[in-house]
């Protein structure tokens, strides 16, 4: 096999890059330019509404260079995990602000859209045909589950990036797609080492968190051979370090050894790692076991309740010294100020973290002794309607400035409230309720392509 | 008699996926992870009662070439529930600093 030279411009599209680097990159001779968009680290609200985490300025500075870069190169630009999380809104964003840069540069070129949202109605098919199952602790997925569901994605593998290219696109955009996909995609295509080609894929998906020194994301160039394969910054004043790409496995993943993708399972037990000269890593060993199955992952939100936030410090110390109590009596309070409203107590939800004391870690909090001179209270309310949230906010609010507690002296109020308007309304949110994988017979099943003439 | 604050050099947590914190423990020297990994004080039944989960659900694996140790255990909440205190899991390594080596 000739090898194989692509560049990861970015761990996630929006992080942005440098031109030196990305330049650099550009003449090194390469097969194809990729960057990961996605991940679900941000938590449940982005793919709950559809929206990039990331703002559409810096969508469009990362996608831009790369574009033009692609089209003059003629080689392929893949770009997984589209707008955040893949859904329909957020594959639409990215298409939106592509097309308006091929407008604006006078740019052509032939483009693929792969769909990754998922219907209920196909969901339940696959759960009713006991292809579904629980990705670690979360319950077995139901129906009900599924119809409470706003927004599920699947998972994609390389099969759609391959059948897309295949298709003619030279631009892939992609729904929802695990990050080393991208990345595997073409060399698998070509006939690449599995074992090799989704570990070098799986080091350069967070381009420059491998490089070194660390500040600031930016290119990564991944070559691969038939019995190795080769990392190095696109910056000339970066490095790759061994112990930096060996640590790389460990990075969100339950095991360095062993990472799943859809159709086997990535093994680096016997993984070499070998500092090649100063800026580049050479690795070798790393093997792929196919499995049986082939199964995607499948990520879903549904509402949690429009929340409202507060933020208030305490500074009285004989206040800080009851705070716990203190706290219980105001929600008390609240819960009786509620019924007067005529809100069940059972409708909203309540929450007083006190920063400075166990707001990070709740009860896995280890120091049980506390002796601060301030706290910060952070207070949401969450509600089934916007107007019940704000109305819950306000009267907790209240029951924290103004109720009594043993010893107290500060009888003007309890707080030092930093801003006005003190409540602030954040809108709906969401929590993941679906995070399951399904066993699917034909890996582009779930992947319709589109195909789009720029 | 060193705690871990002092004989690590990468101490962090981060969610594995939506359901799992993950912690890495890093070593700037063989010597320096070969002794923690085989001092026998990291067992899942201390780091069990550390985050309040049963001992069956802690993952310790000790990872040679990179000089680190990778723990994980379930997430309080799920990531971004209702209640959750910490949505990427990138704050809640601190239980393990004082933990104590014998020399």
């Amino acid at each position: 096999m000739p090898e194989i030279r692509m560049m990861a411009t970015t761990g996630m599209l929006g992080y942005g890059y440098t031109e030196k680097a990305f330049q650099r990159g550009l003449e090194q001779n390469l097969d194809f330019i990729a960057a990961d968009s996605g991940s679900m680290d941000p938590g449940p609200h982005y793919l709950g509404e559809g929206v990039p985490f990331v703002s559409r300025q810096a969508l469009k500075r990362d996608l831009s260079l790369m574009l033009e870069a692609a089209v003059d190169k003629k080689i392929p630009m893949l770009i997984g995990s589209a707008g955040g999380g893949g859904s329909e809104p957020q594959l639409a964003l990215v298409r939106e602000v592509v097309e308006e840069i091929a407008t604006e540069k006078n740019l052509h070129f032939d483009m693929a859209l792969i769909h990754s949202e998922q219907s209920a109605e196909y969901l339940k098919a696959k759960l009713a045909d006991g292809k579904i199952e629980s990705l670690g602790p979360i319950a077995e997925l139901t129906d009900d589950e599924i119809d409470q569901s706003e927004r599920v994605v699947a998972m994609m593998g390389v099969e759609p990036f391959q059948a897309a290219l295949k298709g003619g696109a030279q631009v892939v955009l992609a729904g929802r797609a695990t990050d080393a996909s991208i990345y595997s995609a073409i060399p698998l295509m070509r006939g690449a080492h599995a074992g090799l080609s989704w570990h070098l894929s799986k080091i350069i998906e967070c381009a420059g968190q491998v490089t070194t020194p660390r500040p600031g994301q930016d290119c990564v160039i991944g070559t691969l051979r038939d019995d190795h394969f080769l990392v190095e910054p696109g910056h000339p004043d970066k490095r790759c370090t061994r112990m930096r790409i060996a640590a790389h496995t460990l990075y969100e993943n339950p095991s360095p050894y062993r990472l799943e993708e859809p159709d086997g399972t990535l093994v680096t037990i016997d993984s070499v790692y070998e500092q090649l000269d100063e800026r580049i890593v050479k690795v070798s060993g790393s093997q792929f076991e196919p499995s049986a199955a082939y199964t995607v992952k499948l990520e879903g939100v549904k509402e949690s309740g429009y929340r409202t936030v507060f933020i208030a410090g305490v500074r009285d110390p004989i206040l800080i010294s009851v705070i716990d109590d203190f706290i219980e009596s105001c929600h008390e309070r609240v819960a009786l100020e509620a019924q007067n409203l005529g809100v069940a107590k059972d409708s909203y939800r309540l929450n007083v973290r006190v920063y400075g004391k166990n707001a990070t870690m709740g009860p896995r909090e280890p120091v049980q002794d506390f002796n601060g001179h301030e706290i910060g209270l952070l207070v949401d309310v969450l509600a089934s309607d916007a107007d019940t949230s704000k109305a819950i906010m306000a009267k907790a609010r209240y029951a924290l400035l103004h109720t009594d507690f043993p010893g107290r002296k500060c009888i003007s109020g309890n707080l030092a409230i930093p801003f006005s308007p003190s409540d602030m309304p954040v809108g709906m949110t969401y929590q993941f309720n679906i995070w399951h994988r399904m066993e699917i017979d034909d890996p582009l099943e779930p992947f319709p392509i589109e195909y789009v003439s720029v | 008699m060193a705690t871990l604050a002092e004989l690590t050099s990468v101490l962090r947590s981060k969610n594995a996926g939506a359901l799992l914190c993950t912690l890495d423990l890093m070593f700037e020297t063989e010597e320096t992870y070969i002794h923690v990994r085989d001092s026998g004080v990291l067992q899942p039944g201390l780091i069990a009662q550390l985050y309040g989960v049963s001992d069956n659900e802690v993952s310790i694996i000790p990872y040679d070439v990179a000089y680190a140790i990778k723990i994980t255990v379930p997430r309080l909440y799920k990531s971004g529930d209702p209640g959750d205190t910490d949505i990427y899991g990138a704050q809640q390594h601190a239980p393990l600093l004082d933990i104590e080596i014998p020399d």
